[in-house]
């Protein structure tokens, strides 16, 4: 304990340098920008920012990214109370107590819960990712091949049972991005794979112009093809945030702490994040709520409940990310790019490597919290103005910083036919119901799944049941196989039960 | 379900479905020294590409044989926040009608493929600023303006910023566009 609260001094010390302070309030200010817009995504809007860390400096790159990340869960809450426009998919449950309680009146109440929300939330999730991160590291420490596969297929299975509209579509798109990720020069034979004579693919694809050309590009043509329109605006004169009393806070604890666990837990799971950690919560508040029969009428808990679990998601999403390397939602992916950019790879070791890397974005998870909640309280009238902006302004800034993402890189056009390729391909994707994630996580995940494969194959005779007779790697894989069938058992469930209930009725 | 709504659902898979097969056909033919007892570098994209195509064959058979009847297997959670979307479903944002505009859509990527190929022989900036202005009116903007002040100085400023303070080399152009960012760098001070 006492090597973990001194290590996160050290974080504080570098969050609160000049340069790095710097990163967080800049990182605080466009995540909160990003997730007012509705034409930008988080995911989106962390993308963008990529290209300005490349010459960063590793701590200030990963500050800025982690700030956009924290905030981007919370200012879509103010469009969605003040003006029934969510910024974000996250903030949709927000509409159906937090605008009620604006109409009634009380929009400076609702502001105050959300803010309160974001703030209990992020703080919980911070907390339980600061103890829970080195247990797990060391732990991950022990794991050889076969574990690490088990652990990369129960992701992956799960970002595809979890998370799209069709398994079948989120299928096809994991394979695509694990066969993206093998174009290039194989590392054991040499091998050109998938090159085509085509001198640049023998360095295969960087998955940062797949992520930016499907996150960025694809999604500003799918706006494109709907044509840009923004919803109208309900006058507001006065915006403001007021705080609720502890009388008030102390009456909904129980709310704030499910919200935080359902959040964290969440988190966790790679292919859940923020959005449905929001649903979630909610979903449960109205299950085990003290007040569930009013929820939906404008009361504080329909608020709460969302908000804190979205925020709360930031913490858990971290904890897989640095310490098993393994990215469980589009932003972490992203910042887990930054981390490889500037040639860290997270990890178990990087406890004993660069702890202080991996500490400092610890601390600048809280200092972000507390920098938000501050510019929240003060700013709202002034950031919900950005609404105003025509959106296909931002769209077509949105696909320079896409370009320039793609061409920074490696400084080379080819990148950026890459990135527009991957651009169409995304929007295709978009079109026909092909969740993107697990298409993102295939081509990051791909190399490492593979060369965990293939090693544990070299190692072990070509035997493949070793994966499944290991006593950390076995149930892993099995877990991982019960929830890729999970979603067919619960559809036949639901079609048997649907035939019982009409026969009946007959 | 009409067949041509049957054949419009099963296309991406027909069309996913005869990519792998034909990757496969690639991957069957990689050159490598094979070594005894040890799986080759086209193991892992085949076993991909098997499985990618059996779910595209499952998809097109799921459309052909149940048409209409036949039900996505969707997400977990995905049910959750539906079914949370559907309860509130009145509280929901504002419902505006879903516009199509195939020809938008072309036009920005038609627009986008010809701005990557410019780029290189009219360099950043003059590619840019034409770019984002005609992205801006495919996009249906009609404030004249306000679309080249918005082109002019945002590409000035990305200019400065990529080359100036992130020290990206961005595309210079050939000559006689060359000149223009020669110029142009000179008076923002870019080496």
């Amino acid at each position: 304990m006492e090597g973990i609260l001194g290590n996160l001094a050290v974080g504080f010390a570098h969050v609160f340098q000049p340069v790095n302070f710097l990163a967080l309030v800049i990182g605080i200010i466009l995540g909160l920008l990003v997730a007012v817009l509705p034409g930008l995504t988080l995911v989106m809007g962390v993308v963008l920012a990529l290209p300005f860390t490349y010459t960063m400096d590793v701590i200030p790159a990963i500050i800025l990214l982690t700030a956009m990340y924290i905030s981007g869960t919370y200012a879509g809450a103010w469009t969605s109370i003040l003006f029934h426009v969510p910024g974000e998919p996250i903030d949709v449950p927000l509409l159906w107590d937090g605008y009620p309680m604006a109409r009634k009146g009380e929009a400076a109440q609702a502001l105050g819960w959300t803010l309160l929300s974001a703030f209990a939330g992020g703080m919980v999730a911070a907390v339980v990712m600061v103890l829970l991160a080195q247990p797990v590291a060391r732990i991950a420490l022990t794991f050889s091949t076969p574990e690490y596969f088990a652990i990369l297929f129960f992701g992956l299975s799960s970002v595809v049972s979890l998370g799209g509209s069709s398994l079948a579509n989120a299928l096809i798109s994991l394979f695509a991005g694990l066969l993206i990720a093998t174009v290039g020069v194989d590392e054991t034979y040499g091998t050109h794979r998938f090159t085509f004579g085509v001198p640049l693919l023998s360095d295969g694809i960087d998955y940062l112009v797949v992520m930016v050309g499907a996150y960025g590009l694809g999604e500003v043509f799918l706006r494109m093809e709907q044509g840009f329109k923004s919803a109208p605006l309900e006058a507001m004169d006065k915006i403001r945030t007021r705080l609720p009393r502890l009388r008030e806070v102390l009456a909904a604890k129980m709310t704030f702490l499910r919200g935080s666990a359902c959040g964290i837990i969440v988190g966790l799971v790679p292919g859940a994040g923020a959005t449905v950690s929001s649903f979630l919560s909610y979903g449960i508040e109205g299950q085990y709520g003290r007040r569930r029969r009013k929820l939906g009428t404008g009361i504080p808990e329909g608020i709460i409940a969302p908000q804190t679990a979205a925020t709360a998601s930031v913490g858990g999403a971290i904890i897989p990310l640095v310490t098993m390397g393994i990215p469980g939602s589009g932003a972490t992916a992203i910042i887990l790019g930054a981390f490889l950019l500037h040639g860290l790879q997270p990890g178990p070791q990087v406890f004993q490597t660069s702890s202080h890397i991996i500490y400092a974005m610890f601390a600048s998870v809280f200092v972000g919290i507390i920098v938000m909640c501050v510019i929240g309280y003060f700013a709202t009238k002034y950031m919900v103005k950005v609404l105003e902006f025509p959106e296909v302004i931002i769209s077509a800034y949105v696909v320079m910083m896409c370009i320039l993402g793609a061409f920074a890189a490696r400084n080379n056009i080819t990148d950026v036919w890459l990135m527009v390729i991957f651009g169409i391909i995304g929007y295709l994707f978009e079109r026909f119901r092909f969740p993107i994630t697990p298409l993102v996580l295939g081509v990051i995940l791909g190399p490492l799944a593979e060369s965990s494969f293939m090693t544990t194959m070299i190692s072990y005779g070509n035997d493949w049941t070793v994966f499944f007779t290991r006593p950390i790697s076995g149930p892993i894989m099995l877990v991982g196989l019960l929830t890729l069938l999970y979603p067919v058992y619960r559809r036949l469930h639901h079609k048997t039960r649907g035939r019982r209930v009409s026969r009946i009725s007959e | 379900m009409a067949s041509d709504v049957r054949l419009t659902r099963a296309l991406p898979y027909a069309v996913v479905g005869a990519s792998a097969a034909y990757l496969y056909y690639v991957a069957a033919n990689f050159q490598y020294h094979a070594r005894a007892g040890t799986l080759g570098p086209d193991f892992w994209p085949k076993a991909i590409l098997i499985l990618a195509f059996a779910a595209c064959v499952y998809e097109i058979a799921k459309i052909v044989f149940s048409g209409g009847r036949a039900q996505d297997v969707g997400g977990v959670l995905e049910d959750l926040v539906e079914k949370g979307a559907e309860k509130h479903a009145d509280a929901g944002p504002a419902a505006m009608p879903t516009e199509n505009h195939p020809w938008l859509l072309l036009a920005s990527m038609g627009a986008t493929l010809l701005y990557v190929v410019a780029v290189p022989v009219l360099g950043f900036f003059l590619a840019t600023t034409v770019y984002l202005a005609a992205f801006m009116v495919i996009g249906g903007y009609r404030r004249p303006r306000v679309i080249a002040a918005v082109s002019v100085i945002g590409t000035l400023l990305l200019l400065f910023v990529f080359m100036k303070l992130v020290y990206v080399s961005l595309p210079i152009g050939r000559e006689p566009f060359l000149q223009v960012t020669l110029f142009l760098m000179q008076i923002m001070g870019i080496r």
